[in-house]
């Protein structure tokens, strides 16, 4: 049992952190967001650094690097609120194509770790909420290949990406387990069409039509299901890192606010109930990472273990994420609502982070549904 | 980072399930595992196995009679421990008195007093906190002043735990007036057979007598009983505090409970209301969390490389994690835990239980815990304590 970081994992967080203080400071973010809420530049950066090859093997030119030093680089990037969908592009893509068909992954994992080709997920469907077996979105066999026709909700950058893993439909009924397959479609090919809106958050996402759309099989029917949760909880560690770093400097933030505010002619930080109110933001703060150090290091738990394990931080996070949020906004006053402060872009990072992969009382009733006789770290 | 314990560790847990599934007496681990009532006897009784096996002072070093474990031996040993339904060992002597005795007495004092501790033969309680200084201990005004080759004890301690049972007692004394209260402060052992003790009992809510007043009326207490130098008291009663750590958060007992919640929510088939069973999940991650949290300083302790200062932390949460689990316990039973005999909270009684016979203690053990926010510093203490650290000033 060993907490510590390695001396390869810190060099990570030291560059991943100087990038996000020298390329992405708040006079940048706002740029981008002004622009839509993406930056293929920055992206383009985030892949300079090697990062988008971060969790793609090797063999096809990343770093195969495993779920810690994602963790380490997600916390850093939401110290950052970066807007860049990474835990889709980075993390989410090359673990689901990894385990697709030699022939069909390479040269997209090529792509990714060059930084040419962002590949998100677009699993969300309109009447699924978070359940993962509801899927209307139906894939046909034409002879030589598939094609898809159905609708995909809140893809990331989805009008910017070049390509979307979706799962849809070989047969059963739209909540049926069984029948749920994995296809690549390429944003370019025919029948794919995209709406793309700002989030609440600042970043982008779009909706995504399928119309008789050419696809690739990635996963069949009976290995889809399992992969998109397995891909779902690569999402939900790193948003517990990433929510982990957002909140570390939130609370960095509104502690210098306490020493320099004065009211009533002392700093506020003195006052006790404000006092006690940072004490129970720390205290969320250090569950919150504790949690978070629990979702990544169970990432390789077979799934039943690793769905609950991952299930029990993103519940965790969620109850964090809104505590540390509110009581960070309360503690500024006036200042904190302003859209100038940067205080209000932490806490709607936040918020939408919360309502990501699952939402708190959604993690709840996974808990609840998996609860076994014991309990702990290690049941 | 590695969540898991290594193989070493894992085959020293398994030595230690084994010796404690053979070493613990069943009549014991009954009473634990269904929270009746625990005698003297029942607690002298394992810490006197512990004592023969050398574990009393299972934190102790080696050259002091201990097992000279690391943090996360240690961690191991109070987690099967609290698992298999050991009664929790009686703090003061072997955890709180001893590691004082050991960095601040003199060598006459170790050899005096560290062997009946680790024995399990005598009874330690603790004399901290007065009727006037609570979270505010250092205003405390218990006397002691110096008459040649003795210390006059004047004054009175309060909720002294158990120290009906209690062959000494270690107390914080008033030795000066002078300067900031902490300064005049000093570090007494006291022999509770001394003439001008008197402990009478505090009946608390639960009907219980677990807690004390100690009165000291002229009580002769030799100068050599004196811990460290006079007016250091202070220092190191916080060296102490410093000393539980992980300890404090008692997850390991919160597991156990929590597995307890679960068979009763079953029989009382509230497990499958939702609305019910959701509470239970809420409090599952709360306890994994906490379990994080004291892996977390178990690591930062052993490699030495990151120090993770949330004592107050754990102190919190851990107590208000009991103290949810007491309450959940007494919810699941609902209207049955309101029949309060206080002979069915003893093992083998054999009267009619008014719900199951599990029902019995549970009011009473909700409103024993209310304790845990209380003591070792209230929970609003911690918060000033946390607070500072986080703001810096």
């Amino acid at each position: 049992m060993d907490f510590d970081f390695s001396d390869d994992q810190e060099m990570l967080r030291d560059s991943v952190r100087k990038w996000v203080a020298k390329g992405y400071d708040a006079e940048r973010r706002r740029r981008i967001v002004q622009a839509g809420g993406f930056s293929r530049e920055a992206w383009g950066e985030i892949a300079g650094l090697g990062l988008a090859g971060l969790q793609v093997p090797e063999a096809h030119g990343g770093m195969g690097f495993g779920p810690v030093d994602a963790m380490v680089v997600m916390e850093e990037l939401g110290r950052g609120l970066v807007l860049e969908p990474y835990v889709q592009g980075a993390l989410i893509a090359p673990g689901v194509l990894a385990a697709a068909p030699e022939a069909v992954a390479a040269p997209w994992l090529q792509k990714i770790a060059g930084g040419t080709a962002l590949v998100v997920l677009a699993h969300q469907e309109r009447r699924a909420r978070y359940r993962l077996d509801q899927v209307e979105t139906r894939a046909r066999a034409n002879g030589t290949g598939w094609t898809l026709d159905g609708a995909k909700s809140l893809v990331p950058a989805g009008d910017r990406a070049d390509a979307f893993i979706v799962p849809a439909r070989v047969s059963g009924n739209a909540d049926d387990p069984a029948g749920i397959a994995l296809f690549l479609v390429e944003r370019g090919a025919n029948g794919v069409t995209t709406r793309g809106y700002g989030t609440a958050d600042g970043a982008r996402a779009a909706e995504l039509a399928l119309a008789d759309a050419p696809a690739t099989l990635l996963l069949p029917p009976g290995e889809g299901l399992a992969a998109l949760e397995r891909a779902v909880d690569t999402g939900i560690a790193a948003l517990c890192a990433e929510a982990v770093g957002a909140m570390d400097q939130l609370v960095a933030v509104t502690v210098e606010y306490m020493n320099t505010r004065k009211q009533f002619g002392v700093a506020i930080a003195s006052f006790q109930a404000l006092r006690h109110r940072i004490a129970d933001v720390k205290m969320q703060l250090e569950l919150a990472r504790s949690m978070s150090y629990f979702a990544s290091l169970k990432m390789g738990e077979p799934a039943e273990a690793r769905r609950r394990a991952l299930a029990q931080a993103k519940y965790q996070l969620g109850v964090s994420m809104r505590f540390v949020g509110q009581q960070c906004i309360q503690l500024h006053g006036g200042i904190g609502v302003t859209d100038e402060y940067i205080a209000g872009h932490y806490f709607k990072r936040l918020t939408v982070m919360e309502l990501s992969f699952g939402d708190t009382l959604h993690q709840l009733g996974e808990v609840s549904a998996r609860m076994q006789d014991t309990a702990g770290v290690f049941s | 980072m590695d969540l898991n314990f290594t193989p070493e560790e894992q085959a020293f847990r398994q030595q230690i399930r084994s010796w404690v599934a053979g070493h613990l007496p069943k009549d014991i681990s009954h009473k634990v595992h269904n929270a009746l009532r625990l005698s003297k006897d029942d607690l002298q009784r394992w810490a006197r196995i512990l004592g023969r096996q050398g574990w009393h002072g299972w934190a102790w070093p080696k050259q002091f009679g201990g097992p000279g474990w690391n943090a996360v031996q240690r961690h191991l040993f109070e987690e099967e421990c609290a698992l298999a339904g050991a009664p929790r060992v009686v703090p003061f002597g072997p955890v709180m008195v001893a590691p004082v005795i050991m960095a601040f007495g003199t060598p006459e004092q170790q050899k005096r007093h560290l062997p009946g501790i680790m024995s399990g033969d005598v009874w330690w309680s603790q004399g901290y906190s007065e009727p006037g200084a609570g979270s505010d201990l250092a205003s405390l005004k218990c006397r002691a002043e110096r008459r040649g080759d003795y210390y006059l004890v004047n004054g009175q301690k309060t909720w002294t735990t158990l120290g009906q049972h209690g062959d000494w007692i270690f107390c914080l004394v008033r030795t000066s007036s002078d300067g900031k209260p902490q300064t005049g402060i000093s570090f007494l052992l006291i022999d509770m057979k001394s003439p001008g003790i008197t402990v009478r009992p505090i009946i608390t809510m639960d009907g219980e007598h677990e807690v004390n007043e100690v009165w000291f009326d002229n009580v002769e207490v030799p100068a050599d009983n004196l811990v460290g130098e006079e007016n250091k008291g202070w220092t190191y009663a916080k060296y102490l505090l410093a000393h539980e750590r992980t300890n404090i958060a008692d997850v390991n007992r919160s597991k156990r409970e929590l597995e307890r919640l679960k068979r009763i929510a079953k029989a009382e088939k509230v497990w499958d209301d939702t609305r019910f069973r959701d509470e239970i999940a809420k409090l599952e991650v709360d306890i994994v969390a906490l379990e994080m949290m004291v892996l977390r300083v178990l690591s930062g302790e052993t490699s030495g490389k990151q120090s993770l200062d949330v004592a107050g932390l754990l102190k919190i949460r851990g107590s208000e994690i009991q103290q949810r689990l007491t309450e959940l316990l007494m919810l699941a039973a609902g209207p049955y835990s309101v029949p309060f005999i206080h002979d069915a909270m003893e093992a083998g009684w054999q009267g009619d239980h008014v719900g199951a016979a599990y029902c019995a203690p549970l009011a009473a053990t909700y409103f024993n815990v209310r304790k845990t926010t209380i003591y070792g510093g209230s929970n609003e203490v911690q918060r000033n304590i946390v607070a500072q650290t986080v703001l810096g000033s």
